[in-house]
């Protein structure tokens, strides 16, 4: 059940849980979130210098220079250091740094892959960072591989409602199903997907079910008369009965 | 015991919730040491839930939902303090040049690939001015002849001080970490940078020189070009050394090798970075001031035995300290002294 973006995680206790790895698109969305916050700072600070300190030029510029090397050399590492792996605009994507077994980077980790950002640039607009994404199961640029780290979305999943049979189930309505469905791992977790998608029209959800239903009832030796509530039925018995076959 | 899903979710789900209220804090440390104790043992009931969802077969979703709950616990409970202020020091006066040394060899092809190119440009340059012209631009041409024809004796105005100080940070820092950066291709980009920086310099000096003019450029340059060509050479060594990893990788591999190295390659970059914000602050404020060329000649002198000191003594241990040390290291590769011997500290 590996989806191909995902990297699983051995922690020393033998634990091991699977971490969702980011890919460019919403990494590259974070990224231009922290390029507009650092503007922002860029120009916070130039109006403040004008105008508190009335300046020269010259001064002016130099002071202005100083925080724009802050803010490009700087701002990743501050963040990432002090906000556990997370710089503002992953924050609000729900992104974090991690080294690759999983645990929160250190200082080192951070100076490393942001540094490394001057060649994860090259030659033009991120080219080469994304060569190297495009090519790892991780999505790691070059700055990533060095330091050992990678970028994992963190989500938080809500825990699923139990799944009730709706109607609640009539009499003799599972007449002639089989004590324990003949269903492999793979098939009770699509029924289960199916049932639990709330997006879907009903007219749809027929639709779907009737390319479902029908070689599963003849498995089965059974007749179809409504597909949806006949995989909700088969779902309802094939859930009370606990492990699916072949699991 | 076989459990439905269902089932399985309306029993855990209360010490889930309770987890997902732990780590919600943005500081998981200040939290009181039984929510902390709370929490590590919720993380393990959660790790093995998370195998039972597994193998009976639950549904992706809440094996998504558990995978996330382990995977941020996991990250908050073995979080260690980012950085130690007393690193910062321990880096100045011990390990950046420590790992310089460690990588003399280096370092010293470094300074060859800078200095080499830099004699070629200045020999060019000062026989004639087509082959400057090559090299540098026309339009920084005619400004640093105008620039250097005026010299500055007479010093410069303090807000302009300032502007350059900023340009000397944002550029030559930048220029720095580019030239580490691009090391990673193999080490090619960083000694391309070196060539490339000494062959301009040199051409510029040169330059300025066969104008008549070098006097003005020596009495400018002499006393913040210790910090700053030495640390961009020290760069691009911590650049070298990442490409070296890359190609000689000792049977790992090749991230895995420079992996090992990431630490020495820090060191490196961070005291290079270092030296170039005192260069910036020399190059902004001392040395475009009107003290008398005989002041800066001696300042330089300074500088430059100051650094070629700090590199060279900085850190080293005495006999005695690297003695223990060797014994230390010697009983820590024993087994059973590994967990007991604590590192030796050199006094």
């Amino acid at each position: 059940m590996a989806l191909d973006n995902t990297t699983e995680v051995e922690t020393p206790e033998h634990v091991r849980f699977r971490y969702r790895v980011a890919g460019p698109v919403r990494r590259m969305l974070a990224y231009l979130l922290d390029l507009l916050i650092r503007a922002a700072v860029l120009l916070v600070v130039w109006v403040v210098i004008v105008i508190a300190f009335a300046a020269t030029r010259e001064a002016i510029s130099g002071f202005v220079l100083i925080t724009a090397f802050i803010m490009e050399w700087g701002y990743y590492v501050f963040f990432e250091t002090t906000g556990d792996g997370r710089s503002p605009g992953k924050r609000v994507l729900s992104l974090r740094v991690v080294k690759e077994g999983g645990y929160p980077i250190g200082f080192i980790d951070s100076v490393l892959r942001n540094l490394l950002r001057s060649a994860d640039f090259l030659p033009v607009g991120y080219m080469l960072g994304l060569l190297s994404m495009a090519a790892d199961t991780r999505f790691r640029r070059l700055g990533d591989r060095v330091a050992g780290t990678m970028v994992v979305v963190e989500e938080r999943g809500l825990v699923a409602a139990p799944l009730a049979l709706h109607p609640p189930l009539g009499e003799g309505e599972l007449d002639g199903f089989p004590q324990r469905p003949p269903l492999s791992a793979w098939e009770r977790e699509t029924l289960e997907l199916f049932l639990r998608r709330a997006d879907l029209t009903a007219a749809r959800r027929d639709e779907l079910a009737q390319t479902i239903a029908p070689p599963l009832a003849q498995r089965m030796g059974l007749q179809v008369r409504n597909p949806v509530r006949f995989l909700a039925l088969l779902h309802h018995r094939a859930a009370a009965t606990g492990r699916p076959r072949g699991a | 015991m076989t459990r439905t899903q269902d089932d399985f979710v309306s029993a855990r789900k209360q010490a889930w919730a309770e987890l997902e209220g732990l780590l919600v804090g943005r500081r998981f440390h200040k939290l009181p040491p039984a929510s902390i104790a709370r929490a590590a043992a919720i993380y393990r009931d959660v790790s093995s839930d998370l195998m039972r969802a597994q193998a009976a077969g639950y549904s992706p979703d809440l094996i998504a939902l558990l995978d996330g709950l382990a995977a941020r616990a996991h990250n908050a409970l073995y979080s260690a303090p980012p950085y130690r202020t007393r690193a910062a020091w321990e880096l100045i006066a011990a390990d950046f040049p420590r790992t310089l040394r460690k990588y003399s060899r280096f370092f010293a092809l470094g300074i060859a690939l800078f200095v080499l190119p830099g004699v070629l440009g200045f020999a060019g340059a000062m026989k004639s001015r087509a082959f400057a012209l090559k090299l540098l631009p026309a339009p920084t041409v005619e400004q640093l002849e105008k620039a250097y024809a005026e010299g500055f004796n007479d010093g410069r105005e303090a807000g302009q001080n300032t502007a350059m100080a900023g340009f000397y940070v944002y550029n030559n820092v930048g220029i720095a970490f580019r030239c580490f950066a691009t090391g990673v291709l193999f080490g090619l980009g960083s000694a391309f940078f070196l060539v490339y920086n000494g062959l301009f310099i040199g051409a510029v000096a040169g330059l300025v020189t066969a104008a008549g003019h070098g006097k003005n450029l020596l009495t400018f340059t002499c006393t913040h070009g210790a910090f700053e060509l030495t640390a961009i050479v020290i760069s691009a060594t911590a650049g070298m050394v990442m490409g070296y990893a890359l190609v000689d990788t000792g049977g790992l591999s090749r991230f895995a090798s420079l992996r090992t190295r990431a630490r020495d390659i820090a060191y490196l970059v961070l005291g290079a970075a270092l030296m170039l914000l005192i260069a910036a602050g020399i190059e902004g404020f001392w040395s475009p001031s009107s003290a008398p060329p005989r002041v800066k000649y001696g300042t330089a002198i300074a500088a430059y035995l100051f650094v070629i000191l700090y590199l060279a003594l900085a850190g080293r241990r005495s006999k005695r300290a690297t003695a223990a040390a060797a014994t230390t290291t010697a009983a820590a590769m024993a087994p059973a002294a590994a967990t007991t011997t604590a590192p030796a500290v050199a006094p």
